[in-house]
């Protein structure tokens, strides 16, 4: 026993010896993010080096924790220059004063120019522009092609009531248990915006420009959106995994569901011989939408900002022109190669002309549905205020329950607005 | 006779059989999963044996430990097998040191008479009562300051604060299941307290001290919040930081994060095999006796 | 040497150790549970006494998920404790193999918390999942569940889970405290004639109760504070189903940066923990020691 502890001592500290000498300091800027192609990441910033001088170094947090590590780091007082951020908690991290905004900042009007006036938006807070995009694009909807020709059915849904008929007509076909998958979940990625994307296409929205709550009236499009998947869950048509499933990209590659709303770049994974059982029959459409509405949805954008702790403010900007906007040469290399090679939803309009990008996400998307289904973004301004994560996990719970039947539907509603209103109040809007 | 205890040693084996199937088994299935293509792991129903073997995960894995950026493997599966030593450091420093700092001071609250016994055994308890959640900031926060945030130093020292107060509770019920009359003999010929500590209870109490070594050696091998929160660049992260890297927002690779489990499941189990051979029983009954 | 004195010194590394890392953070968990302090409104923290204490004590939000939160725990650690006596029952005996058998139930303690989740999502999984699978084939559903979806099913699987992870330490721990009872005494009671589940009323609960009460407390702490399972299999849902203090205090401190709710929503369930700690202590230890 003791021979064995020495032994392990003895390991250790040799370990630790390897470890601190092997701690190399690099002086420079720090980037993080998560850790989606780091080499990648990586030789955008050797190229980025080359041409500034500027020594760059990535360090990726993993994706899941990312928005909870970036929280302690801040707090702690953070090491890193320029961090990606998500739309999602932009105004928190604003509101926080943890990253810096970009207005008036040289090029900065110049490579705001050339972005479309909603991802501008998706990028402020309290009217001020805090990056530049890193990658952006639209909820769409993905169907299984395939599922539909066996219930004889050729052309996907343009109604979410049609949604329903087709699904029980595959149903019926015996295709799958249950056709339609809606994100459910607690949690900022589900719940909220599937409702929002619901509530969209029938041409309604949660809140009006000046905040104030919408969803509670009666017989707005937000009701309407809930008593439809009451309708849907009771019909056994949409999937009761809905309130869990935290993957639905998962479930559409596995063939055991025939209609979803996602994210654009899920569809490369989902029609990926690799990663999916049903690779090539998974195609996106207009979300459905009313007799009176063909569509709508919303757009996300992931950023580059830089933190308020960023010591050579300068060269941290310069970074994070390089990487959301134009290189030394004058062209967008970064987000360019981003779309080109890895199919991420670019937002400069002049690559939208590009024919090269264009041709790239053919293969698993298709481009032109996208741009038109784009065309149908409703913008959110309530997402970017403070309150709104607070009023947001707050509303998961008694949704559901809404949803599935246990509570009633006006009431909670209602609660919801107060709720809100008080926050609102509260934090002096 | 004889054919009881056949009857029993079938009995026992086919208990054995349900323990294994319940524990390992959903373990088997992760091992199967990580030899098998993504799109496999969603067929329904589910493939139990792999077919074809697909080696790439754990190909990935090896060859980006020894070639580096050379290998052309993806940055995640390239230092997963380097954070090993990070993981091992850590776990292995906080095993031995806290059992032995551990039986030092479980001694006293398992055998001496003192004022405030209960409070310091119920204070040391208290540290772990508040959910590690809400001290994380503050501790990030402090170790900041004190310029030992990135250092798996401080991970050490955390998860030894955390480990700490379970192995001295552990061994301080454990040093009370030894008979008194053993320290009584110890004392009448002379032996200081240190010495009683020495050569009677630690002896003794070697089960007991192993199960400490291996919960500790487990607990820290598996944290992941303080690994993540106090790292700031791959020097610093340990085997459960980079296991989580495989999600990276626009794709997650299962398979890899499945080859990671199970490869981290290998060194633990390793550290418990050596050192499991000294929970063995009859230490007590033969030291009464001689 | 006084016997404080003594216990001062051989206590003073770990008691060292446990304050210099914990002490710090701590108190300043408390004082942020007496401020207002919402991250997300620099400049606007204030000192609020108990305010929020008795905020959360008037909400709803507190009292439903600590009924979920107890309603999980009694389950949790209910099934923790039946299943690895039986297991370390069993691993008590001699039998060739035990050795391995041993190490191998540790596994699933073994594998890192994010394969962990992963797993036990894709074994329940209502489409492609082992589980739903399994049942199926054996006859016990006749069409794919989703485990999750509703009370109490998504409880009753929480548990599972939660409790195939916990089972290996509370058996290790188990198994060294059986380790304690001296062999002869058994033997003398068999030639006493009496029979198994006589022997273990009479002889193998009693002289485990100091251990068992500590496996008991143990797992009662980390039940109370159960958080990583929830966060990958539920978050909460549905409908707060599974909306336990552990989430609580994370939505808090995390997600609405509040760090005064937060903090103080976890001095609340410190406090109740240790009030149970304590009471399970004095029932099941000093019954024991007089």
């Amino acid at each position: 026993m003791l021979r064995s502890c020495k032994f392990f001592a003895f390991l250790s500290v040799c370990i630790l010896l390897l470890t601190t000498t092997a701690l190399a300091q690099d002086e420079g800027l720090k980037l993080t993010g998560w850790p989606y192609e780091v080499d990648v990441v990586t030789e955008n910033l050797g190229r980025f080096t080359d041409q500034t001088g500027h020594d760059a170094v990535f360090l990726p947090f993993p994706s899941n924790e990312y928005h909870d590590k970036m929280v302690a780091s801040f707090v702690a007082g953070t090491e890193f220059d320029v961090a990606y951020v998500r739309d999602s908690y932009l105004a928190e991290w604003a509101s926080a004063g943890w990253i810096l905004p970009i207005t008036g900042l040289p090029n900065s009007e110049e490579l705001l120019a050339d972005l479309p006036q909603g991802i501008i938006e998706q990028m402020s807070y309290d009217g001020e522009v805090y990056g530049l995009p890193y990658y952006s694009g639209v909820q769409t909807m993905a169907y299984n092609a395939a599922h539909l020709e066996a219930a004889g059915i050729d052309a996907p849904p343009e109604t979410w009531d049609e949604m329903l008929e087709q699904a029980q007509a595959i149903k019926d076909a015996d295709v799958v248990d249950y056709p339609i998958l809606m994100q459910l979940r607690s949690g900022e990625n589900y719940l909220l915006r599937e409702w929002e994307t619901l509530t969209a296409s029938r041409g309604g929205r949660l809140f009006d420009d000046d905040f104030n709550p919408l969803f509670h009236l009666e017989g707005s499009a937000a009701w309407q959106a809930l008593d439809w998947l009451t309708e849907g869950l009771d019909a056994g048509l949409i999937d009761p995994a809905s309130l869990t499933d935290d993957d639905g990209t998962l479930l559409m590659a596995a063939g055991t569901t025939s209609f979803m709303t996602t994210t654009d770049y899920t569809l490369k994974a989902m029609n990926d011989p690799e990663q999916s059982n049903v690779a090539g029959d998974i195609k996106n459409a207009l979300v459905p939408g009313t007799d009176e509405v063909r569509s709508g949805t919303w757009g996300y954008v992931r950023l580059y900002a830089i933190t308020a702790n960023a010591e050579d403010k300068d060269a941290a900007w310069q970074l994070v022109q390089f990487l959301g906007g134009k290189d030394a040469t004058g062209v967008y290399y970064v987000p360019k190669r981003w779309a080109l090679e890895f199919g991420l939803g670019f937002s400069p309009a002049p690559l939208y002309e590009d024919e090269e990008v264009r041709n790239s996400i053919s293969g698993w998307i298709d481009p032109d549905l996208l741009s038109e289904q784009s065309e149908y973004a409703i913008s959110r301004p309530y997402r970017f205020v403070p309150f709104f994560s607070d009023w947001e996990i707050g509303s998961w719970g008694p949704l559901q329950a809404a949803i599935l039947g246990d509570a009633d539907k006006g009431q909670v509603l209602s609660d919801l607005a107060d709720e809100w209103n008080e926050l609102k109040e509260d934090w002096g809007y | 006779m004889k054919q009881r205890a056949r009857i029993r040693l079938v009995v026992i084996y086919i208990a054995a059989a349900i323990v294994l199937a319940g524990t390992v088994g959903p373990f088997l299935w992760l091992v199967s999963s990580s030899f098998q293509y993504e799109r496999q792991l969603l067929n329904r129903p589910p493939q139990w044996l792999p077919n074809p073997i697909v080696l790439d995960s754990y190909r990935e894995i090896f060859e980006g430990a020894v070639m580096g950026e050379d290998s052309g493997v993806p940055y995640q599966s390239r230092i997963f097998l380097r954070s090993f030593a990070n993981s091992f450091f850590v776990a292995g420093s906080v095993a031995v040191i806290a059992v032995m700092a551990g039986a030092y001071a479980a001694y006293p609250l398992a055998r001496l008479r003192f004022r405030g016994r209960q409070v310091l055994l119920f204070a040391i308890l208290a540290s772990r009562l508040i959910p590690a959640l809400s001290l994380a900031i503050p501790i990030v926060l402090v170790a900041k300051r004190i310029g030992m945030s990135d250092k798996i130093v401080s991970l050490v020292f955390i998860n030894l604060s955390f480990i700490l107060p379970y192995v001295i509770w552990l061994l301080q019920s454990y040093f009370k299941t030894i008979p008194m009359e053993l320290e009584d003999a110890g004392r009448i010929d002379g032996c200081s307290r240190l010495q009683v500590v020495h050569k009677i209870i630690l002896p003794l109490s070697l089960p007991g001290l192993t199960s400490a070594a291996i919960l500790a050696f487990l607990l820290t091998w598996g944290e992941f919040l303080f690994a993540l929160l106090l790292s700031e660049s791959p020097s610093s992260y340990t085997s459960t930081v980079v296991v989580s890297l495989f999600a990276t927002d626009v794709d997650v690779s299962f398979v890899s994060i499945i080859t990671a489990g199970v490869l981290s499941v290998i060194p633990p189990i390793c550290f418990a095999l050596i050192f499991q051979r000294y929970i063995i029983s009859g230490l007590l009954s033969g030291s009464l006796k001689g | 040497m006084s016997q404080g004195a003594l216990a001062l010194i051989f206590s003073a590394p770990a008691v060292l150790i446990i304050a210099a890392t914990i002490l710090v953070p701590f108190g300043m968990a408390v004082f942020l549970s007496l401020h207002n302090w919402n991250l997300k409104r620099p400049g606007r923290e204030r000192f609020v006494g108990l305010e929020n204490y008795s905020d959360w004590l008037s909400d709803r939000d507190f009292w439903v998920p600590l009924q979920t939160t107890f309603t999980f725990a009694i389950l949790a650690v209910a099934v923790i404790i039946i299943i690895s006596l039986l297991i370390s029952l069993l691993l008590n005996e001699r039998f060739p193999g035990r050795g391995v058998l041993r190490a191998l139930l540790l596994v699933p303690w073994a594998i890192p918390s994010v394969v962990n989740a992963l797993l036990w999502k894709w074994l329940l999984n209502p489409q492609y999942g082992l589980v739903n699978a399994i049942f199926f084939e054996f006859g016990i559903i006749t069409e794919y569940q989703n485990m999750l979806g509703s009370m109490p099913s998504v409880m009753i699987w929480l548990v599972i889970a939660y409790s195939w992870i916990h089972i290996p330490l509370a058996t290790l721990l188990l198994l060294s405290g059986l380790q304690t009872i001296p062999g002869d005494i058994y033997e003398s009671a068999i030639v006493d004639g009496a029979g198994i589940w006589q022997r273990f009323l009479t002889i193998t609960l009693p002289l485990l109760r100091p251990m068992l009460s500590i496996v008991i407390i143990f797992e009662m702490i980390f039940a109370f504070k159960v958080f990583d399972i929830i966060f990958v299999l539920t978050a909460g849902g549905p409908a707060d189903a599974t909306n336990v203090l552990g989430w609580q205090i994370y939505t808090e401190t995390f997600r609405k940066l509040d760090f005064g709710a937060g903090s103080s929503i976890a001095m609340l369930l410190g406090g109740i923990t240790l009030a149970l700690a304590i009471l399970f202590y004095v029932f099941l230890d000093k019954g024991v020691e007089q």
